[in-house]
């Protein structure tokens, strides 16, 4: 097969397949970009049309006339910078907790020696598994009696509760996957555990614990309802109801609400050009291959 | 996990677990952090929930009495629970199938090395960042019945004659929601599929390509078995979030019409929040939390069943 | 409007528990707002730097607040409601009132907008479930009333608020702030459904603002057959509140009703009833001159097209007329006219009630100072200030005929005789738990035009909650 002359020449990073298999590769990833950033670049265009457009019976994408006037709408008139803080005070904050937090509970329960593992994941799944909607009421009661209402704090608490069960769960099928082989080389050199846990483990993992933590970055970057109901003033609402609070009796702003969209999704689309080259290395590049 | 099978025929397994005496205080300090972070939200609302399960508490109203098992005796007999059960399940399957495969394809392509490929993920992750609360509303637009893009994509390219009243009929609605929901988290899916194919050594490629397998065989007998355990856990959380799928269906049909877009989510949260019945609504609210559990036990046979078949 | 974020920083102390409240309001001050949110960036920045980082630290930090010694000790009360916005919020004309006396001062909290109104109310009966006086004067949706003072959270205001005063609002709306002979809220404002007709279309076809539905229903008709319009007529369907306030029109403009003036009675399955929910399904299927799309519309949804110029009738409530007259959101500024709803024949026209009004709750530990806020927040001023300032339509007959009104929001005075006609939703402290069931039910009688035996399941479903 011509392809082994080829994989010889490109020693493997991201493996490579043989050529007649890699035709298909562009069309496939061309679907996928048009699958998931058509609606998002509907969405961005949107978002540049004069609210009389959007009303039009037949929908244009591309924009005439450009506007920018719903951008200056949300920072200007409805201080969305304001949300964005919150949000990313609340969001960052909570993804290093969860994965500090849920990285070493992982750790404990994939590579140490601990009774009844499965009944301790099983507790951690059971627990997340209670629908939302059932304990925003009684967790609204504990709050305020607390004075938590309206903190970043009540919001934090209750998203790293949210995602720490993916964390825990995720982290510890990688966590096993790793050969014990690696511990008890650093065992002999007489590392403690939580030595290899920061020296070896950690880095190793990278692409999961990224992967995991952006998993948990955009699920409290979206969260709604807790927000909703937890605070009441725009020191601490996030984005998510920021936007719903753009609407008003009935009156719902299509275009500020598009711009406001594009606003929250730029940065993740950022951060995962950023970490998407920590996603690929760790596991392949590392240890793996004995 | 993934890798055990890998090294099972080049080191012996059944890993030696680093013994408690290295570690003074014990591991279960390190559980501790986590434990105590889930426990403080969670404990309490849940035992709450199933006191109240068992009286009548309606907010608004004086009546607050222990009623035994009444409240699950009028849900049995309630048709309109029956249904909201019923669409609830379909919808976890249909979209949980739909957003693994979907997924697992765009996690093996974007797997492969490819000019332009951190594009190509950044573009993949695009749905998952957009709010949920605008998520709904664009694909209230876009599926518009009147003015929608959807139905005048449909209507060029000549699919359809007339347009599609995408939620406003019964027979199209729930299937509306679907996709609308795989478009949402099938990126979830597949970037944690692509960790996953990470972990699959590229030895293991070359030891196929040698062998003369095709890419589908390289996949099917190499890469799928290895994966099945993240795939398992994957779909696990992506199963026990769509049976709680609530914010899709309340902005977009509210339920209808005619109750045919009605899941669990929104049936309790009408009973709970509207009715502020808290009662029955907790009710609702347990009996949801059992069929997660029991989801939740049938992933964790199968997957206890898979890790041991790779693992030994 | 974002001023008052700062005020409802008090709120999470105040909720721990009533009693110290005295030590609470000397240290906040609406007047301090701007230094205090200033200070407090300016804090957490520099203690970030103490810390890990920004993020980290400002989670550990207590709400920051700053003392200052007030000059006098007026008596505080709270005061929670919707969050309605304009010109002004609603936090700046509470301000005014602080600022106008020295005797009480009131703190403003926020709550979510009317959009999400399901959590506007239930974050209501949360708090006044605990009797423990807070929040002493709150705001609340038209269709709550009964359910607040079924309760008894309401404070009955009649001694405070005698018959003759009462006067000088619309009789519906007083007759929807009163459960069972007594009143127990007090008027802010008013809304109603109406119908928004297109002036240019009907002056080609020659004809009038239609006043029955067999008027609307022919006109609506030659429209779209001579290519003047894409649909006829558009309402909201949707399984949500909006269906029931529709239902009420349709209903009420046939006599009918879905509950009798006892609230226990259920009238849904009346034949008048029957004939009304018929119409509206024959709207759809029979005469076509609805989209089925309004299955699945609530306002907005049926409010665009309209405005888009492709429709020759909306019902609708007052906000689309504002959006309908400015050139920026509409292509049919100066050609819409607005009327009460049809009617069937020889009957008279209906339209749904809404709106949100003030309610003092009956723990309160300063009923005196709530009542004196409530009398000056439906004072003819402050109604005034609210529509010019926010666009929200007194309930006040002399308010609204204020020339200040003529000139800022012209269209209110149009809609007089609608607001006047407007008539509520069932009246029943189970309200919560109709409206699910009429929203389901009616729904069903809609996509399935098994109009008869839907009304009849909807009707012994609403008497097993009504009758207990």
């Amino acid at each position: 097969m011509s392809g082994i002359q080829d994989f010889r020449q490109n020693p493997p990073q991201g493996f490579k397949f043989p050529s007649w298999d890699r035709v298909l590769i562009y069309p496939c990833a061309l679907f996928i970009v048009c699958w998931s950033v058509g609606p998002f670049l509907w969405q961005m265009s949107t978002s540049i049309q004069p609210d009389r457009e959007l009303m039009s019976p037949t929908p244009h994408f591309f924009p005439y006339p450009i506007t920018f006037e719903h951008f200056v709408n949300i920072f200007v008139g409805k201080s969305f910078h304001r949300y964005l803080t919150n949000s990313a005070i609340v969001t960052v904050t909570t993804t290093l907790i969860c994965l500090l937090f849920g990285s070493i509970a992982a750790f404990a329960l994939a590579r140490l020696d601990i009774r009844g593992r499965f009944g301790i994941l099983g507790f951690i799944l059971g627990v997340s598994m209670f629908p939302q909607i059932a304990i925003v009421a009684p967790l609204y009661v504990l709050a305020s009696n607390l004075g938590w209402l309206d903190t970043y704090r009540i919001l934090i608490v209750i998203y790293l509760a949210l995602g720490l069960p993916l964390v825990v769960w995720v982290l510890f099928g990688y966590f096993r996957s790793i050969p014990q082989t690696i511990d008890e080389a650093a065992r002999i050199d007489g590392a403690r555990p939580m030595t290899i846990f920061f020296r070896i483990i950690l880095p190793m993992s990278l692409p999961a614990v990224v992967t995991t933590g952006l998993l948990c970055f955009i699920a409290s970057w979206n969260e709604f309802m807790f927000a909703l109901a937890f605070t009441s003033d725009i020191n601490h609402q996030t984005v998510p109801v920021g936007i719903a609070n753009f609407t008003g009796v009935h009156y719902v702003p299509w275009g500020d609400i598009a711009a406001a969209s594009v606003v929250v999704t730029l940065p993740l689309v950022i951060m995962v050009l950023i970490f998407q080259q920590h996603i690929i290395s760790g596991l392949t590049g590392g240890a793996v291959k004995e | 996990m993934a890798i055990a099978k890998v090294q099972s025929h080049e080191t012996t397994l059944k890993p030696r677990k680093i013994p408690f005496n290295l570690w003074r205080p014990g591991p279960l300090v390190l559980l501790l952090p986590a434990l105590a972070s889930i426990g403080a939200v969670s404990i309490y609302p849940v035992l709450l929930g199933l006191w109240l399960s068992f009286r009548d508490t309606t907010l608004s109203s004086p009546t607050d009495t222990f009623i035994g098992l009444g409240n699950y005796f009028q849900l049995f007999s309630d048709s309109q629970f029956w249904n909201a059960w019923i669409h609830t399940i379909q919808f976890t399957t249909a979209s949980t199938l739909l957003e693994t495969l979907l997924g697992l394809m765009i996690a093996l392509v974007l797997s492969e090395r490819f000019r332009g490929r951190g594009i190509v993920r950044a573009a993949m992750l695009v749905p998952w960042a957009i709010p949920t609360v605008v998520t709904s509303k664009m694909f209230g637009w876009l599926f518009d019945g009147q003015n929608g893009v959807i139905n005048y994509l449909l209507r060029s390219l000549g699919l359809i004659q007339h347009n599609v009243d995408w939620y406003g009929s019964p027979d199209f609605a729930l299937g509306t929601i679907i996709i609308a929901d795989v478009w949402k988290t099938t990126p979830f899916m597949a970037l944690l599929l692509l960790a996953g194919l990470q972990t699959i050594p590229d030895s293991l490629a070359e030891a196929s390509v040698i062998d003369g397998a095709s890419a589908w065989q390289h996949f099917w007998h190499i890469r799928l078995p290895l994966l099945t355990p993240t795939l398992l856990i994957a779909s696990m959380f992506r199963a026990l979030d769509a049976f709680r799928i609530f914010d899709l269906v309340y902005v977009l049909t509210g339920g209808g019409p005619a109750d045919s877009t009605e899941v669990l989510s929104t049936f309790t949260y009408k009973h709970l929040f509207s009715a502020l019945q808290f009662g029955y609504g907790s009710a609702l609210s347990t009996v949801m939390f059992i069929t997660e559990i029991v989801i939740a036990v049938a992933f964790g046979v199968f997957l206890l069943r898979k890790m041991r078949e790779i693992g030994q | 409007m974002h001023k008052t974020a700062q005020y409802s920083k008090a709120a999470p102390r105040q909720r721990t528990l009533d009693q110290d409240l005295r030590s609470d309001k000397e240290e906040i001050s609406p007047n301090q707002k701007p230094e205090d949110s200033i200070h407090r960036r300016d804090f957490i920045k520099r203690t970030g730097l103490a810390f890990a980082g920004v993020a980290a630290a400002s989670t550990f930090l207590p709400s920051v607040r700053r003392g200052m010694a007030a000059g006098t000790n007026p008596t505080e009360i709270t005061f929670s409601s919707a969050k309605f916005f304009g010109k002004e919020t609603i936090a700046e004309v509470v301000d005014a009132y602080n600022s106008s006396q020295n005797k009480i001062h009131v703190t403003y909290k926020e709550l979510p907008p009317p959009s999400s109104s399901t959590e506007v109310h239930q974050g209501l009966v949360q708090q006044l479930a605990r009797r423990n006086g807070d929040p002493d004067v709150f705001t609340q949706d038209i269709i709550w009333i009964a359910e607040f003072a079924a309760a008894k959270w309401a404070l009955p205001l009649d001694e405070h608020f005698n018959a003759e005063v009462m006067k000088e609002y619309f009789p519906g709306v007083v007759q929807a702030c009163t459960w069972q002979g007594k009143l127990t809220a007090l008027p802010w404002f008013i809304d109603s459904g109406m119908l928004y007709y297109r002036k240019d279309l009907l002056d080609e076809l020659g004809a009038k603002a239609p006043e029955t539905w067999g008027e609307l229903i022919d006109s609506a008709k030659k429209l779209i057959s001579a290519g003047k319009a894409k649909f006829g007529f558009l309402w909201q369907a949707k399984q949500a509140e909006v269906l029931v306030c529709d239902l009420v029109s349709f209903v009420g403009s046939n006599g009918g009703s879905i509950l009798g003036p006892d609230g226990k009675t259920v009238s849904i399955a009346d034949d008048a009833a029957v004939e009304a929910v018929q119409l509206m399904h024959d709207l759809i299927k029979k005469d076509q001159i609805t989209p089925e799309d309004v299955l699945s519309w609530d306002e907005e949804p049926s409010r665009g097209p309209f405005t888009g110029g492709e429709a020759a009738y909306l019902r609708n409530w007052s906000y689309v007329w504002k959006i309908s007259q400015d050139k920026a959101n509409s292509s049919v500024v100066d050609k819409v006219g607005v009327v009460p709803l049809p009617h069937f024949p020889n009957k008279k026209s209906a339209a749904c009630l809404g709106g949100y009004q003030y309610g003092v709750n009956a723990s309160s530990k300063n009923k005196e100072a709530a009542i004196e806020f409530v009398r000056w927040m439906s004072s003819p001023e402050t109604q005034l200030r609210f529509a010019t300032q926010i666009g929200l339509c007194p309930t006040r007959s002399a308010v609204l005929d204020d020339p200040k009104i003529a000139q800022e929001q012209p269209f209110m005075q149009q809609l007089k005789p609608v607001f006047i006609g407007a008539i509520g939703r069932p009246v029943t402290p189970k309200y919560p738990q109709v409206t699910l069931v009429l929203q389901s039910e009616v729904s069903r009688a809609l996509t399935s035009g098994n109009v008869k035996a839907a009304l009849q399941t909807a009707k012994d479903k609403i008497q097993a909650i009504v009758k207990t």
